[in-house]
């Protein structure tokens, strides 16, 4: 049986840092997902994402909330991206092109309301949102892999969708309040 | 059904999970009622960005590199000591270390019965100094395609970067990689995977090396790959120079280079496609003092100039291997090669040459009929050559042909087709009679 994300951070930092592999294979496709989002650029996405996963075990022993660990996480993904978007525009300031055709990735994360959505999901809805289509296991898969019955798995998925939707809605409506708020 | 009959039943029936009555329902339902239509349509929407996002993340692999990188940030560096540099000796010799390296030669000597004993006496030197190993890890660079096979140079390939962990105590455990074709062996099994054809294959006992792995194992196996280059150096007559070079640590290098020549004819197909069928320069970098081998780099010497295709630039002795690199981490829907079955219609295929397989072949894939074109290949078609294959047509198939470093079953044939969008494509299809049924299976060659 699979261990939550804060039993293995708490492994990790109890010294068996190898199970930090068991973090990076749970959260390498959304968080690659989420940085292709940011960055456009496949190979970028993928120096970032390993340079976010890095960050992420050095300073592990700073996480207050180690359930709260993929959204410490996807925090930590923004800012490399911004870093690495600073430091390829700085390569390419001479050409014009830079200028125009990339845009900065924004200081908030509302253009990826999705990923964060995922990421303040409880882990059991998230285990079962990542396990659908990060690890693309079907319904019956799901259920061996957790070792559940279907119809756990598809009551889960269900509500999964509604919490989903839910902060989904949360966010445009605060979204649309700060626009309104900012422009009016 | 009703409201919230239906909607306790949604995802089962999206995700296709109902029983045909109980699909029915949920469909009358959903027909009959907006605000049950409105909550489907809202699942379906999320469900397509969720699948879209899934898609995009579909074949990363990132667990390998940052574990290493993780590895790094966790070992804290050991002290040097005489012991622990003779031991553990590590060396970071990148291309453009190598290249900004002033490398001055102190010594050359020009390859006489005088020289091949020096250079013979410090081969002997590498091959005790290294003698027994517990772990090695290697990293290199090769010119080959990402996802050929291991032992395919390609000198007009770009270089790609390929290791090898390879543990030797408690038990024997190895794992060879490319950016995407990848062998494991984790003490049990022993695993093939390739990355673009999202192809898979399992043998299921361990074995010492596989997949066409044989040649940087042999590099891997120093003490016995230094102590046999030397011996067919001598025994075949080998040329065998030896140099001493001020190397970029300060410290002299011993140099010795051996020209090996391949047993398979020039005439032959293979010759110079394998590392064991090809006429090489081998350059081997000794530490002069320690007698530790620091480098080494495999020039493929042609008519028309030599060309680097292999460079040792890191090598790792005796270092704790992260028992996570022996295991590997597939997609759950990998096309696994299986042993191949008899159809009810065996005679016909088994009754085939190779240039009539070739033809069957070719003629399913222009048709796209991938039911018989499956009878010619030993796992699921990959989807990347279906879309390659599709819809060609042939343009001439030539004799079939054997080769001395392939096996007895094993044939070529030349053919030309055109592609679908119009392309030609000429190469030789390397097919491969099964025992058990007799008929000829694509081994190569596309």
């Amino acid at each position: 049986m699979d261990l939550t994300d804060k039993e293995y951070v708490q492994r990790c930092r109890d010294g068996h840092p190898d199970d930090f592999r068991l973090l990076v294979h749970r959260y390498q496709g959304p968080l690659f997902s989420y940085l292709m989002g940011r960055l456009g650029n496949r190979s970028q996405a993928e120096e970032a994402a390993q340079e976010s996963f890095v960050r992420a075990f050095r300073f592990l022993k700073k996480l207050r909330k180690p359930e709260s660990f993929y959204s410490w996480l996807l925090g930590i993904a923004g800012r490399v991206a911004k870093e690495q978007f600073r430091s390829l525009k700085r390569r390419q300031q001479d050409c014009e092109v830079a200028e125009t055709m990339m845009a900065e990735p924004a200081d908030n994360h509302t253009e990826y309301p999705l990923d964060e959505a995922i990421a303040v999901l409880p882990e059991t809805y998230r285990q079962v949102i990542l396990l659908r289509y990060y690890e693309g296991l079907s319904c019956q898969q799901v259920a061996q892999r957790l070792d559940t019955p279907l119809g756990t798995v598809t009551k889960t998925l269900s509500r999964a969708y509604t919490l989903l939707r839910q902060e989904l809605q949360a966010r445009e409506s605060a979204d649309r309040t700060i626009n309104h708020t900012e422009h009016p | 059904m009703n409201c919230a009959e239906c909607r306790d039943n949604l995802v089962a029936c999206i995700e296709g999970l109902l029983g045909d009555a109980e699909s029915l329902q949920c469909q009358a339902h959903l027909e009959t009622c907006a605000a049950c239509r409105a909550e489907y349509a809202g699942i379906a929407k999320l469900q397509q960005q969720l699948v879209e996002r899934g898609h995009a993340a579909a074949d990363v692999s990132l667990v390998e590199p940052v574990m290493r990188r993780v590895r790094a940030v966790h070992v804290e560096p050991e002290k040097d000591t005489i012991m622990s540099i003779l031991v553990k000796h590590r060396w970071g010799l990148g291309l453009g270390a190598t290249a900004g390296a002033v490398a001055v030669i102190l010594t050359a000597l020009f390859s006489t019965p005088k020289v091949q004993a020096a250079a013979a006496v410090v081969m002997t030197k590498g091959a005790q100094a290294v003698a027994k190993l517990t772990s090695i890890h290697l990293r290199g660079q090769v010119r080959t395609p990402p996802a050929e096979n291991f032992g395919y140079p390609d000198p007009a390939s770009d270089f790609v970067t390929i290791e090898l962990w390879k543990q030797f105590e408690p038990d024997l455990k190895w794992r060879v990689e490319k950016p995407e074709r990848i062998a494991v062996m984790d003490g049990q099994s022993t695993v093939l995977y390739v990355k673009p054809t999202n192809m898979g294959m399992k043998l299921p006992q361990p074995s010492s090396s596989a997949f066409d792995t044989d040649w940087l194992h042999k590099i891997a196996n120093l003490s016995n790959t230094i102590t046999k280059d030397r011996d067919n150096a001598l025994a075949k007559g080998w040329k065998m120079n030896l140099a001493e070079e001020q190397g970029a640590d300060g410290r002299t290098k011993s140099v010795v280079t051996i020209q090996a020549k391949s047993d398979l004819p020039d005439s032959d197909y293979l010759k110079n496609k394998q590392f064991d069928y090809s006429d090489t320069r081998r350059v081997y970098r000794f530490d002069a003092q320690t007698g530790l081998l620091e480098a080494v780099q495999i020039y493929l010497t042609r008519n028309t100039g030599d060309v680097l295709i292999f460079e040792l630039n890191q090598i790792d002795y005796n270092q704790p291997i992260d028992p996570g690199v022996f295991r590997l981490e597939l997609p759950a829907n990998v096309n696994w090669y299986q042993e191949p079955q008899k159809l009810t219609d065996n005679e016909k295929y088994a009754a085939m040459n190779a240039q009539q397989a070739a033809r069957a072949l070719f003629e399913a894939c222009g048709r796209e009929d991938w039911t018989e074109a499956a009878k010619f290949f030993p796992m699921p078609i990959p989807y990347a050559l279906r879309q390659f294959l599709g819809g060609c047509q042939i343009v001439s198939l030539g004799e079939p042909f054997t080769s001395q470093g392939a096996g007895p079953a094993d044939q070529f044939v030349p053919y030309e087709i055109r592609l679908k969008n119009g392309g030609l494509h000429k190469l030789n299809l390397h097919l491969r009679k099964d025992q058990q049924t007799g008929r000829w299976f694509w081994e190569g060659g596309i």
